[in-house]
């Protein structure tokens, strides 16, 4: 399984790293996503389990994502990276209509602009919760986010 | 006249749109026809992935365990597997027969509360009655073993706690053997009570097609022909040496996703005496490093309601860096989106539960309502331990 994942992944790959040996790592350019992800899902190939957003800090500048898709015992898992200041990726949910609670996610969790995602209400934090502050970033801090029921 | 008529719409939820948990729905409807539905979910948001960043490896595992609290084990279980590979440690061929053990009494448990609330969807609160009262001798059984009826806390890094001796497995074999003989009837009810099949036959069907595009899992999967289980796929803890028989049915329609269920039960009931009957000798538990070597860990495991995933990953201290869950729901909220589109309102709250949702798996800040001094405040965590002493001195 992994090795026809790697085929179909091929022309986008930029690096593979085998952590495990029934998973494969593909690191991808931001904007090949939208194809790699087409090339999977025209294939058959598993079923997207999850998108996670990893911030690695104010120092790295970066956000990492990573898209992990499980075809039985095998997972790949497509790494991108976009800058953290300027957080952008395009969305998957012409291929993958399942990915848009992910993406949501993504959006108010970490700050990432997801391009054309079909939805962009708040997922699960409240109405209330300040624009721009993304609790999941690490530079998040507890004063930042509003107390339950106050106006502020 | 009016040239084109607003789409009437209908909130369901936040307050328990079909199970007692929270989730905001909205539907679109024409006549009593759904034509758009929406989903806004958060309003059990504990923050549980922020807060186990501020954990060491050891405390995230008892906040994790609090995800859900009807599948708590599972959350452990994925959550300690993980840690383990990232440890390069292996917790002994007992506990991981415990783990197993205790994951599938908690299957027993969790199918048998959805096939009561269920039930009751359908207005057949009889069998919601029943199946919450034979439900009460797995409760037991996983009291009997671990102290707690639920958050069991079974698990640890590097092992369990909880020992099953004699007198334990002639206890649960003895509760199996009433509960066999409780499904057996559960079974005929799903299968042939006229009244509960105009309920469930040919409602909210979903193909094949449509299960494998929208990666649902579990036994929602299960039942539309999907043989997507974990403990086959990809076999963790006691699942290795112990080979499960998937459970599934082609209809795709809410009863499938009830024969599923419901059929599943055997099969536990067969995987928990075989690992009664050959429960290895030896150690409970393995020495674990309080800091996790570097690295990032997938662990996947089979929860009661599907396939649950957890990344892991260490920047080599005693905290982790992130942890991300993704719960069965999540995947399954996707399908009744769209499954409820064309079809009658009234159908939506049993097409919702077919699902087995679980809210608050998927919502995961500390926030103190104080009623005294009648505003909201938040706590730190060293306030919270403090007042715990206190209340609890």
């Amino acid at each position: 399984m992994l090795k026809a994942a790697a085929r179909l992944l091929q022309r986008w790959t930029q690096a593979t790293v085998t952590p495990e040996p029934e998973r494969l790592d593909v690191t991808l350019d931001a904007a090949d996503l939208v194809p790699a992800v087409a090339a999977l899902q025209e294939a058959r190939w598993g079923y997207l389990a999850a998108i996670t957003g990893v911030d690695l800090g104010p120092e790295a500048g970066e956000i990492e994502l990573l898209y992990h898709f499980c075809a039985g015992a095998a997972v790949v898992t497509l790494r991108v990276r976009t800058p953290r200041n300027q957080a952008f990726v395009p969305s998957i949910c012409d291929s993958v209509p399942s990915a848009s609670f992910y993406e949501r996610e993504l959006m108010e969790m970490l700050g990432v602009t997801v391009a054309n995602t079909p939805n962009t209400d708040r997922l699960f934090l409240p109405d209330d919760w300040p624009q721009e502050v993304y609790p999941l970033r690490k530079d998040f801090r507890l004063e930042d986010a509003p107390l339950p029921g106050s106006d502020t | 006249m009016t040239a084109e008529r607003e789409p009437f719409r209908i909130p369901i939820g936040p307050q328990h749109p079909s199970l007692k948990e929270p989730g905001h729905f909205e539907f679109s409807v024409d006549g009593e026809i759904v034509t758009q539905a929406s989903l806004r979910l958060g309003y059990v948001h504990r923050g549980i992935e922020k807060g186990a960043e501020q954990r060491s490896w050891v405390q995230a595992l008892y906040l994790l365990e609090r995800v859900c609290g009807i599948c708590s084990h599972v959350h452990a279980t994925a959550y300690c597997l993980g840690v383990e590979k990232l440890a390069g440690v292996e917790a002994p061929p007992r506990a991981q027969a415990i783990r197993s053990l205790v994951a599938e009494l908690e299957r027993i448990h969790s199918h048998l509360l959805w096939l009561g609330v269920a039930a009751h969807e359908a207005g057949f609160d009889m069998l919601f009655m029943h199946s919450w009262r034979d439900r009460e001798t797995v409760m037991n059984l996983l009291e009997g073993i671990t102290g707690n009826r639920v958050n069991y806390s079974a698990n640890l890094l590097g092992g369990v706690k909880c020992d099953i001796d004699q007198r334990l497995a002639d206890a649960i074999r003895a509760g199996l053997d009433y509960l066999e003989e409780r499904t057996q009837h559960y079974l005929d009810v799903v299968l042939n009570d006229a009244l509960f099949l105009r309920r469930t036959r040919g409602i909210g069907v979903m193909s094949r097609e449509d299960a494998e595009r929208l990666g649902v899992v579990g036994p929602t999967a299960r039942a539309s022909g999907v043989a997507r289980d974990v403990r086959v796929d990809a076999p963790y803890a006691a699942y290795r040496t112990l080979p499960v028989q998937i459970v599934t049915e082609m209809a795709g329609d809410l009863q499938a996703r009830f024969i599923v269920r419901v059929r599943e039960l055997f099969e536990t009931y067969r995987l928990i005496r075989t690992l009664l009957d050959t429960l290895p000798e030896g150690e409970l538990t393995v020495r674990i490093p309080r800091r996790i070597p570097p690295g990032e860990a997938i662990s996947r495991v089979e929860a009661p309601r599907g396939e649950l995933f957890y990344y892991l990953k260490s920047n080599g201290s005693d905290q982790p860096e992130r942890i991300k869950i993704r719960t069965p729901t999540l995947p399954n909220f996707a399908s009744v989106l769209v499954l409820t589109v064309g079809r009658q309102l009234a159908d939506v709250p049993m097409i919702l539960a077919g699902i087995d949702p679980c809210f608050s798996c998927n919502d995961r800040m500390v926030a103190i309502h104080d009623t005294g001094e009648g505003r909201d405040r938040r706590w730190t965590w060293e306030q919270l331990r403090q007042h715990g002493i206190e209340v609890y001195r």
